[in-house]
């Protein structure tokens, strides 16, 4: 049996280990075992995403992924959800920027199925793909957009903040959903053409967590997907780096049928994988990550000009992260006494960097974020495999909270002076058609979950528990 | 048209012997004050879940004071008599935890989630804002002027439009779940700190109160923690609230709440049913699945799979409170979104799924898929702290026996085709459901009177 290299974790991640192996066929495998609970996580990330999208086609890495659940040689119409979830597992699939996902959670005993079906589509999806479920999907897709984009207020800011950080031709101007134009004009064809040229074991990432066995999961690892023929031809990305900062606002402002004024605003980050981009996650964190932060405090407590304040990071590797600001108005305060207090918060902290409490308090709050995502086998599985294609080296995915803890507060200062200027972002405002205004107090937006599209719709909280 | 594949392909393997699980029995003490402690240690679990049920229901607000639970529950972060309301956020956020707390219908529940390692401090901050809440004016009156903040934008969300609609249209005027949980503008704005406090007083005190902790408690003095923190919390002795009786009226008829232009409808459909004290409880979990439950279930694979009208419909069962004698209830509802266009051929094509339910019965098979699926998942279900100290804190707050989960599991898996078809067909009769549509009449309306599934009103927006 072919196998890489096997490494343990360093000391530090929590008792948690991961071992690295690799198919012949170029597939690599990262698994973790955890015995506490009999369920195993299956998780594959496949190394492709909205930035490998030419013009024109849009929404079709996502589309393709939807496509990724309606048959392949072995498994007819619906029978990868029907067998999964008749094996009392859960799944889903979703697709953001870089890369494209796909999951499973099933009982222990059930791990075999899961890793029999993701392999039978990775080899043989075409085998199954038709036009029928070309139209059908695509439907399904154009309604996602609707439901979650077109018909929700505010629901397309992520898309119109990403349209003006990342300049046109950039591989992330565009989000995962795409427009309702390509996705019209996608065909079967170009869907067939993205199988071929993405969904191949050299561009994926592989890791199963939990209640394992970890010799006899490589077996049937082996068993299953080794003899899928591995493919090259993959073109590279569009080149997705830009210079450090804007070097100018942009800004634009929208007049739409909202309930409140709204500023939100996109700062150029560093590249996720990078020290200063865990400087840059405590910076936001410590403005606007909560009801402690600068500008919860500022706008919300104080001056009490805005219902919800906060800062959002999302973090790409391929190009600039992106930090996102969003605040909702109270009353018919205008948006330049908002504008203005940010300016002079961000320029404080520019100034003096962050107290010791704060990047306590802040540090405290990242880490617990961790912990709850390495808390469950399918957030550990999935970061496994982040970390593995993003960076190369899933092992970084156990130590990631140790690194955001030893950031200083120097280096929290410096990227907040560098990066949290008015000319290094874009600027979104919202001014309601409608002249009774009154705003929005939901949390603000998680641009993470903003980036992010999913094959099937969330499960309602109903079957054999209440709420 | 299809290529064909160059793999070796093998037949679908066979699962391995299941290991046992079951849901986690929670041991069950008091603390000298009368709080009821239930604990359940989960190795592994370093993110301990902490919640607190209040005996403080919405239908204990004093009339014209919609609001004033949510307000109060909103309060208990801002502040104590050890910390300004800033301070205290600050000491939360120190301590990693997060503290939310909410009031609807059955009581104000509080959770708190912390690291095991700094338990004891969250404890403490919990303990502190039960204890001793400052209900400080001028943070009561923020959290007012932010609440009626919120009022206008939740009119603007489609779903949540639909829900307050159903709400009024099922119940009674003069029953408080007519009115929405978080209270209307009328009776926000008369809320202020006397009124918040006067609310606390009457309803807040431990010996009604239920705490759950779970998470990996090993080397956790977990008793002497409770001593130190919420056992220093006092108050009159009291007894339970009586719960009124649940009733609606589910006659068929049709609200389309206007929004020119919108892309979508958003659909939301329900009456009142029986809740987890019913027998056949177990058969409508069941029979509620095989109808709306996934995405392969009757509902999507027609609307979804077949006809591509929506992102996806489910049914739900939800229990909206329970009463110790059994005579609670629950929501039963449909809910989803579909294209404006497409809005009437996609509730005909709802009623036909749900009248063909009635006709031909669900089958064994679809059964047997469910019964797997509700059963199988529920290990992965509840692998973290949180999600098991919810269900903890659900079933006390409904009155249940604290071994209720792990019953309804064997009870699932003995509940048969024929019982889960008569369930969902009696939850779900095609001339008993409350039709919410939020879409734009100027398109919608024909095609749904053209349907016959009964009168259509439109009522505007706002």
């Amino acid at each position: 049996m072919p196998m890489g290299h096997t490494t343990t974790a360093e000391a530090g991640s929590g008792g948690l280990a991961a071992t690295e192996h690799r198919l012949a066929n170029g597939l690599r495998v990262v698994l973790s075992e955890d015995h506490l609970t009999p369920v195993a996580a299956v998780c594959l990330w496949y190394d492709v995403g909205s930035r490998h999208e030419v013009k024109g086609r849009t929404g079709l890495a996502h589309l393709f992924e939807h496509l990724m659940f309606q048959g392949s040689a072995q498994v007819k119409g619906n029978g990868h959800f029907e067998l999964v979830q008749g094996a009392g597992g859960s799944l889903n699939g979703t697709t953001s920027f870089e890369r494209t996902n796909y999951f499973e959670t099933m009982p222990a005993h059930q791990l075999e199925l899961a890793l029999w079906l993701e392999a039978d589509r990775m080899g043989s999806l075409l085998a199954a793909l038709d036009e029928e479920s070309m139209e059908n999907q695509r439907d399904v897709v154009k309604n996602e957009r609707r439901q979650r984009y077109d018909n929700v207020p505010y629901g397309t800011a992520f898309e119109k903040l990403t349209a003006l950080s990342y300049p046109e031709g950039h591989p992330y101007h565009h989000t995962p959903i795409g427009s309702m134009a390509d996705l019209d004009a996608a065909t079967l064809e170009d869907a067939r053409q993205f199988f071929r040229t993405y969904y191949a074991p050299n561009n994926a990432v592989l890791s199963v967590v939990g209640d394992i066995d970890p010799e006899q999961t490589l077996a049937w690892i082996e068993k299953y997907f080794g003899s899928i023929p591995s493919h090259d031809g993959k073109p590279a990305p569009r080149d997705g780096s830009l210079p450090e900062v804007i070097g100018e606002q942009k800004r634009e402002v929208v007049v739409e049928e909202v309930p409140a004024r709204a500023l939100m605003a996109a700062y150029r980050l560093p590249h996720d994988g990078t020290r200063a981009c865990d400087a840059a996650d405590l910076a936001l964190t410590i403005l606007g990550g909560g009801e402690s932060s600068r500008l919860y405090n500022r706008l919300v407590r104080r001056d009490r000009t805005a219902v919800a304040a906060g800062f959002g990071l999302l973090r790409l590797a391929g190009a600039p992260s992106m930090g996102w600001l969003d605040v909702k108005t109270s009353g018919d305060v205008e948006v330049p006494v908002i504008e203005t207090a940010i300016d002079e918060e961000l320029a404080r902290f520019a100034e003096e960097g962050p107290t010791p409490e704060e990047m306590e308090r802040a540090q405290a709050q990242l880490e617990r974020e961790w912990l709850d995502r390495l808390g469950t086998v399918a957030g550990r599985a999935d970061e496994l495999c982040r970390y593995a294609v993003l960076f190369g080296d899933p092992q970084l995915a156990l130590t990631a909270v140790q690194r955001v803890l030893e950031v200083t507060p120097e280096e929290v200062r410096e990227v907040a002076a560098a990066r949290l200027r008015p000319d290094n972002r874009a600027v979104l405002v919202y001014e309601p058609k409608s002249p009774e205004a009154a705003p929005d107090a939901d949390v603000p937006e998680d641009p993470e979950q903003e980036a992010t599209v999913e094959a099937g719709r969330d499960e309602t909280e109903n079957e054999e528990t209440a709420k | 048209m299809t290529e064909l594949a160059t793999m070796e392909f093998h037949p679908q393997p066979q699962p391995g012997e299941a290991k046992p699980w079951a849901f986690p029995a929670p041991e069950r003490t008091a603390l000298d004050n009368g709080l009821t402690v239930l604990r359940c240690h989960r190795p592994g679990q370093q993110v301990v879940a902490v919640e607190v049920l209040l005996d403080a229901p919405l239908d204990a607000e004093p009339a014209g004071l919609d609001g004033v639970a949510t307000i109060m529950a909103r309060a208990f972060s801002e502040g104590t008599d050890q910390h300004s309301a800033e301070e205290f956020a600050a000491e939360l956020e120190r301590a990693g935890a997060t503290l939310d707390a909410h009031a609807d219908h059955p009581g104000v529940r509080l959770s708190l989630e912390v690291p095991v390692s700094r338990l004891a401090k969250g404890l403490g901050l919990l303990a502190d804002a039960l204890r001793a809440p400052a209900f400080a004016p001028s943070e009561v009156e923020r959290l007012v002027r932010n609440r009626l903040d919120e009022i206008p934008h939740e009119l603007a969300n489609p779903s949540r439009r639909a829900a307050k609609e159903l709400s009024k249209e099922l119940f009674p005027a003069a029953s408080r779940m007519s009115r929405p949980r978080q209270g209307t503008e009328e009776t926000v704005e008369k809320i202020d700190a006397a009124a918040v406090r006067a609310f606390y007083d009457r309803h807040v005190r431990p010996a009604t109160a239920t705490l759950v902790v779970v998470g990996d408690l090993t080397g956790t003095d977990l008793d002497a923690l409770l001593g130190d923190t919420l056992g220093a919390w006092t108050g009159t002795p009291g007894e339970p609230r009586p719960v009124p009786p649940v009733t609606a009226d589910d006659t068929g008829r049709v609200v389309i709440v206007d929004r020119p232009g919108a892309v979508q409808t958003q659909l939301l459909i329900g009456r009142v049913g029986p809740d987890r004290h019913d027998r056949v409880w177990p058969a409508q979990v069941l029979g509620t699945y095989c109808l709306g439950g996934t995405l392969t279930s009757r509902l999507d694979r027609v609307l979804r799979e077949e006809k591509g009208y929506t992102y996806g419909v489910r049914s739900f069962g939800q229990v909206l409170r329970s009463a110790p004698d059994g005579t609670g209830a629950a929501m039963l509802a449909i809910s989803g979104s579909v294209d404006t266009p497409n809005t009437g051929p996609a509730l005909d094509d709802l009623w036909k799924v749900l009248r063909t339910v009635a006709a031909e019965g669900l089958t064994d098979a679809e059964r047997d898929v469910a019964v797997q699926n509700l059963v199988g998942v529920a290990p992965l279900k509840y692998e973290t702290a949180a999600a098991v100290a919810s269900t903890l804190a659900d079933q006390v707050e409904q009155h249940l026996p604290d071994d209720f989960q792990a019953t309804l599991y064997r009870q699932l898996a003995a509940t048969g085709t024929v019982e889960a078809t008569a369930a969902v067909v009696n939850a779900f009769p095609v001339d008993r459901l409350v039709t919410v549509l939020v879409g734009d009449a100027s398109q919608i309306k024909a095609p749904v009177e053209a349907l016959g599934i009964g009168e259509v009103t439109v009522v505007p927006a706002e």
